[in-house]
């Protein structure tokens, strides 16, 4: 027995010591240079292998190492408060303009004037006090059975809650960050109580209790559950492009199309953005990075899995991308997202939107 | 001499209570002097009792599905012998390598409208999906499915051992006195075994009430999904943190509840060995039956779900690339997490042997780490690293990490450990004092050995338990240190489920040794 708790003991200090000294995916860092490497710390919410590719063009271009710590954006929020000012964090990446107004409102970022980007990114997907950048947009839209419905009928997100469409729509849970943003919107064009009246109708509407993901909305499109599903648009892209049939098919089968709130109100538009944070100090880095991002290399890798649109108008759109129908953005500013979203939750509870 | 013995006997407890209960108090102290928020009466006047309720439904879902699945199979596999009841009694601890969340990717796939199964009842049929009935996994009831069916092997293990170490004098007696099986079995073997594996479930309930994965995934309103919804969704990660205190009542009323009835009806066994007994032989078609049943519960339980993960990553031609680093990272973290949990959990469990006041005070402040979810944890170290201006870096956010899972997971290990040394007979504990072995001697001489199954297999439940954790690590971990979990969950998040498929079995991969050597050990201790 005294044997085997040497063997544990040793056993726990070879752990500790292998720990101590290996780093599973020290990568970049061990590359002998002369000059003091320049690093740029990187907290981002995606997590894509073409981000990968992304990151490694930039490191070979500015010869500077990227550090990238991926999770949720709560969570990297979290984490940047805690670390305050001894937060390694120079560059927040986020999915959607509500995460991105967050960390502002936080006070964890900090504005990045540049002629060059303000230049580049068009006033409506920047903050404007240059508190952050948008690099790509998403599209939250409908899906449909084309066989059940013509796009005419579902022009507007008011359609959602007609009586017709009673038992026919699937959509997540309402604690999704897509909703959320969608609902801020509503909240901030009709009030909190319209929006409130139209999350209830919807849920009236509902062919079954909110769940899984988005893409799981549009196959029970196919698969005949409902003929009605709120998604972003790129996971129907993503369908079309998928390696397996049976997803190409549900991609066939199903149409997607972008709604308005009003005739001629525009459509909801959300962004993946990035921010400066407070305690960046090497800010020309930052900016270096910024515009690569919207260079068109950057806007290709950067859109390239993710089925995103790319935000300058120029480059080419990813492939698949090219089947979604045209649309003019609202002119809410994505700011509102961020400001409402906590309204937007409370709303969908008091709704009995799971 | 005896004061040295009495700071030995104090003071690294003390240390250990410290260290596995701060993480919890301060996120619930935080929590609760933060103020109230508009979302605070939120949640009070609309969300707290739906929260509450559902989730008691759920435990009690599980905890009737957990018993129904493990105490019939020890029962058969420790009393009977049928065609590959070999194989059955260490296969049935193999879901312990499974996490509630893959569990609930898989079988949400299998069972979805868009999924297999369906889709072949509506291609032979011609039915449309709206047409016909079909069990709803996105339901209650599914999530206590989906939880069961990965903790009922907690339960298994507590009352296999129960059965087998039964005195076979009580059984042989009973036998001899002409009660048939069934009564064999509801009035003698499992009024005896009954504590124990209360105990067992008492585990598998707090693991299912942290769960938080497996119910949003499947859109349940637990407190666990209402807990991350205020901080995620309400930007208030102080209102999630004073919910989780509503998730750690509920598991230390378990705790109470259970010690209240092993005090009525604990035994102390005089022998501290596991007397194998001879097994029946049941007749040639029951034999089938039993077989039949045991495969029914590892198919479902284990092999369908995992069989469907190699499909669709077969089916996607999903690439195993760069996935040796992850794996290196998640055992690099499980081996030193499970070290120091383990370290914990012996600790705790010797130092409050003497007292059952102290023995339910340990096990309450170990169980209120083991129920919080452990984003609440999370959030728990970085109040901590806030107030010490630390920066989640290097060796600081390892140190940070293998801290939360200490605290998370000691209970895992106080229970087994706990549950050997309340077999141990008191008359052993005066023998050795009297024949002056005390404090560390003792321990080291009388006690290490006697609780050694017990601890080889709380060793075993910590690794494998910290290898499927995923939040605190997704919120701790320090750069370079991305675990199979965390990759699994970012692809799953992002709704690529196939990309998901090779980091998630790649984790019932690393649990499957553990678990098997835990088998291998149990199987051992039985036999001598």
């Amino acid at each position: 027995m005294i044997n085997k708790i040497k063997t544990l003991t040793g056993l726990s200090l070879l752990i500790g010591a292998v720990a101590a000294c290996s780093n599973p995916t020290a990568s970049t860092s061990d590359e002998a240079t002369a000059d003091p490497q320049k690093v740029l710390t990187i907290y981002s919410s995606r997590h894509y292998d073409s981000d990968k590719a992304l990151y490694a063009m930039f490191e070979e271009e500015t010869g500077a190492r990227l550090d990238v710590r991926e999770a949720g954006a709560s969570q990297l929020l979290e984490t940047m408060k805690a670390e305050g000012d001894q937060s390694p964090a120079d560059v927040v990446i986020a999915a959607d303009a509500g995460s991105l107004w967050r960390f502002k409102d936080a006070g964890l970022t900090q504005p990045l004037e540049s002629e060059a980007l303000e230049a580049a990114v068009p006033e409506s997907y920047r903050a404007a006090d240059s508190q952050w950048y948008g690099v790509a947009r998403r599209i939250r839209g409908i899906a449909y059975d084309p066989n059940r419905w013509d796009a005419a009928s579902l022009s507007t997100w008011d359609t959602l809650a007609q009586a017709d469409k009673a038992g026919e729509i699937c959509v997540r849970s309402s604690s999704n960050i897509y909703n959320l943003s969608l609902m801020g919107e509503l909240i901030h064009r009709y009030g909190e109580e319209s929006a409130q009246n139209w999350a209830t109708a919807v849920v009236e509407n509902m062919a079954r209790n909110p769940q899984g993901g988005d893409t799981d909305q549009i196959r029970a499109i196919a698969a005949g559950e409902c003929s009605i599903a709120i998604v972003n648009h790129y996971y129907w892209v993503r369908l079309g492009a998928s390696e397996s049939e049976a997803d190409q098919q549900v991609a066939a089968n199903t149409s997607f199309l972008i709604p308005e709130f009003v005739e001629g109100s525009g459509s909801h538009v959300n962004i993946t953005g990035v921010a400066m944070t407070k305690t960046a100090d090497d800010t020309e880095l930052v900016e270096q990075f910024v515009a690569f991002l919207l260079t068109e290399n950057g806007q290709f890798y950067i859109t390239r899995d993710t089925k995103e649109l790319p935000l300058l108008s120029t480059t080419p759109l990813p492939e698949g991308v090219d089947r979604l129908p045209t649309f003019a953005p609202s002119d809410t500013h994505l700011d509102v997202y961020g400001e409402n979203q906590a309204d937007a939750q409370r709303l969908f509870d008091l709704a009995g939107w799971n | 001499m005896p004061h040295a013995n009495l700071f030995l006997r104090t003071i690294p407890p003390l240390l250990v209570v410290a260290l596995v209960g701060l993480p919890v108090f301060v996120a619930v102290v935080t929590g609760l002097t933060a103020g109230d928020g508009a979302t605070w009466d939120h949640i009070l006047q609309n969300r707290l009792v739906p929260y509450t309720l559902t989730t008691l439904s759920v435990l009690l879902m599980t905890a009737i599905m957990i018993l129904g699945l493990a105490v019939p199979a020890a029962w058969m596999i420790t009393q009977y012998d049928f065609p590959g009841r070999g194989i059955f009694s260490w296969a049935m601890i193999l879901p312990l390598a499974m996490p509630g969340y893959v569990m609930a990717y898989s079988w949400a796939d299998l069972m979805g409208v868009a999924g297999p199964l369906q889709s072949w009842i509506r291609d032979v049929s011609g039915l449309s999906a709206r047409d016909y009935w079909f069990p709803n996994l996105f339901s209650s009831v599914g999530l206590a499915f989906v939880l069961a069916s990965t903790l009922f092997p907690y339960v298994y293990i507590t009352a296999r051992a129960a059965f087998a170490m039964q005195s076979r004098t009580s059984i042989e007696a009973a036998r001899s006195l002409g009660a048939r099986p069934i009564d064999l079995f509801w009035r003698v073997a499992l009024p005896v075994a009954l504590p124990t594996i209360l105990g067992g479930l008492c585990l598998a309930l707090m693991e299912a009430a942290a769960d938080y994965g497996a119910a949003d995934f499947l859109g349940i309103q637990t407190l666990g999904v209402g807990i991350i919804r205020s901080w995620q969704s309400f930007g208030e990660p102080n209102t999630a943190a004073r919910l989780a205190l509503a998730l750690i009542l509920i598991a230390g009323a378990f705790l109470i509840a259970a010690r209240l009835f092993q005090g009525q009806r604990g035994t102390q066994q005089t022998s501290s060995r596991w007397q194998s007994q001879e097994r029946s032989k049941l007749s040639p078609l029951t034999g089938i039956g039993v077989t039949a049943l045991c495969s029914i519960i590892l198919l479902i339980c284990f092999a369908v779900p995992v069989l469907r993960l190699i499909w669709l990553a077969l089916e996607n031609r999903v690439s195993a690339a760069d996935l040796g680093p992850l794996l290196r990272a998640t055992l690099l973290l499980g081996a030193m997490g499970a070290a120091m949990a383990f370290l914990s959990a012996i600790i705790f469990s010797l130092s409050s042997k003497r007292s059952a006041t102290l023995q339910l005070a340990t096990r309450i402040i170990a169980a209120a780490g083991y129920a919080a979810p452990g984003a609440v944890l999370g959030l728990g170290a970085l109040f901590i690293i806030r107030e010490t201006g630390q920066a989640l870096y290097g060796s600081v956010a390892i140190g940070f990490l293998v801290w939360i899972y200490v605290s998370r997971f000691t209970s895992a290990g106080v229970e087994p450990i706990q549950a050997s040394l309340a077999r141990l007979p008191k008359n052993l504990d005066l023998a050795a004092q009297s024949l002056g072995s005390t404090g560390l001697k003792q321990f080291l001489r009388v006690d290490l050995p006697l609780i050694a199954p017990g601890a080889f297999a709380a060793g075993l439940i910590l690794f494998v338990e910290i290898l499927k954790e995923l939040p605190a690590t997704l919120m701790l971990r320090p750069f370079g240190w991305d675990t199979l979990a965390v990759r699994a969950h970012a692809y799953a998040t992002d709704e690529r489920l196939a990309q998901a498929t090779l980091p998630s079995l790649l984790i019932v991969l690393a649990g499957l040794a553990p678990v098997l050597l835990l088998s291998w050990r149990l199987g051992q201790t039985e036999r001598t």
